[in-house]
């Protein structure tokens, strides 16, 4: 498990799974707040945080559903295996492998690593493809296909290649701390 | 929905650059807080219901072995027992519900503060003792005094040592650098010599001198 303090780790708990309360809560007002009674009853539907899922679903106290870019029919799939590559992952879900990789022991579907795999495959060599060669320019409109795992390699790659190349021409080796750099207004 | 505001804060901190610090968030921050008081307010009444149900239960069971009821009045109380068994869980439910999300609060907020902390400790190895304005005013109190004692620590482990450790960190290839100098320094008593750092000067320093001007970016360094 990633540790405590991890932002990404944190921020892919956030993503929302589609769930069913199997059985009634009472205190819990805030998933519908048009609601006074206070309560929920089993068989409503709501999307719930990963964060709360894990806990309620191995206890039984909610059923899921995958998330529809995991789903075995779904568009994603499809997108996927013919070219991985173009496909927008950022905006179905911007922690894609993340959240891939800990919905899928929990359901227990066993075609979500292989497809993971296949889909970071593909991609990946185009990440770093593009890292390496593309212009600032044009960046900007590539990497919102990137889900956030991926954009964190492409900076990596594009960061290798600052490096070498400042490495060869020689320059400057004393920097001023990059805290300092930015003057902008505190806003 | 329960935990939104602790992952904003989370959010935050992570579109800002690696590195760099925007101002606490105390607004924020303290909403996440009473988010929390909250959920304990939720928390405490349920735990009191559960505690009353599970005593009922426990009371109907101590009756049940006691006497011997007919077939009806048995089959009565075993119903009362299902509700007391519903209630019970759907407290139960509620109940975690609230503990899961204090508990994702707290993480959040955890990590909020640890990372920013993370970032305050390494600028005590880029810019020497005091910090600058603008970035002194982001920070939040106990985050200053945080930086302060870790500065005072890492400099009372220099002088132990006897070794300015926050120098050359890039290994150097000469000892001596040529620098231009970009804010007016003034007298300045370096290493070797006393040496007149006006603005616009070229100079040719020691490395171990001219580095953390350079840091601070009063200085610049220059490449033939």
């Amino acid at each position: 498990m990633a540790g405590y303090y991890d932002i990404d780790d944190i921020l892919a708990e956030e993503e929302l799974v589609p769930s069913v309360f199997q059985h009634d809560a009472n205190g819990v007002g805030l998933f519908d707040s048009s609601d006074d009674t206070d309560k929920v009853i089993a068989g409503s539907r709501a999307e719930l945080p990963f964060w709360l899922v894990r806990e309620l679903y191995l206890r039984q106290l909610i059923s899921i559903r995958v998330p529809p870019c995991f789903d075995r029919d779904s568009k994603t799939r499809e997108e996927i295996g013919a070219d991985a590559a173009h496909v927008d992952l950022k905006s179905r879900c911007a922690y894609f492998y993340t959240l891939g990789c800990k919905i899928a022991p929990l359901i227990g579907d066993k075609t979500i690593g292989p497809f993971l795999l296949v889909a970071f495959r593909t991609r990946y060599r185009e990440v770093l493809i593009k890292a390496h060669t593309l212009s600032l320019s044009v960046a900007p409109k590539y990497l919102i296909l990137l889900t956030n795992e991926e954009a964190k390699l492409y900076e990596a790659g594009q960061s290798s290649i600052v490096a070498f190349k400042k490495w060869r021409m020689g320059g400057p080796r004393f920097q001023m701390a990059p805290v300092l750099g930015r003057k902008r207004k505190p806003t | 929905m329960y935990g939104r505001k602790a992952s904003e804060l989370v959010k935050e901190f992570a579109t800002s650059e690696p590195g760099q610090l925007s101002t606490f968030n105390n607004d924020l921050y303290s909403q996440v807080l009473e988010e929390c008081e909250g959920h304990l307010l939720h928390l405490q009444p349920l735990m009191r219901k559960i505690q009353e149900h599970e005593n009922e239960l426990k009371d109907k069971r101590s009756s049940e072995d006691a006497t011997e009821d007919s077939e009806d009045e048995r089959r009565k109380t075993e119903a009362e027992k299902t509700i007391i068994q519903t209630a019970l869980k759907s407290d139960q439910f509620g109940a975690l519900v609230h503990h899961l999300s204090l508990v994702r609060n707290k993480r959040c907020l955890m990590a909020y503060v640890y990372n920013r902390a993370e970032v305050v400790r390494s600028l005590g190895w880029m810019v020497d003792n005091v910090l600058p304005e603008e970035i002194d005013e982001k920070l939040s109190s106990s985050e200053k005094e945080y930086f302060k004692n870790h500065v005072a620590t890492l400099q009372s482990y220099m002088s132990e040592l006897d070794l300015h450790l926050t120098v050359d960190t890039v290994p150097p290839k000469d000892p001596y650098i040529k620098v231009r100098v970009k804010e007016d320094i003034g007298e300045v008593a370096l290493s070797d010599q006393v040496a007149n750092l006006a603005q616009h000067a070229i100079m040719f320093l020691r490395r171990t001198d001219a580095e953390q001007y350079i840091t601070q970016g009063q200085m610049e360094e220059l490449t033939s």
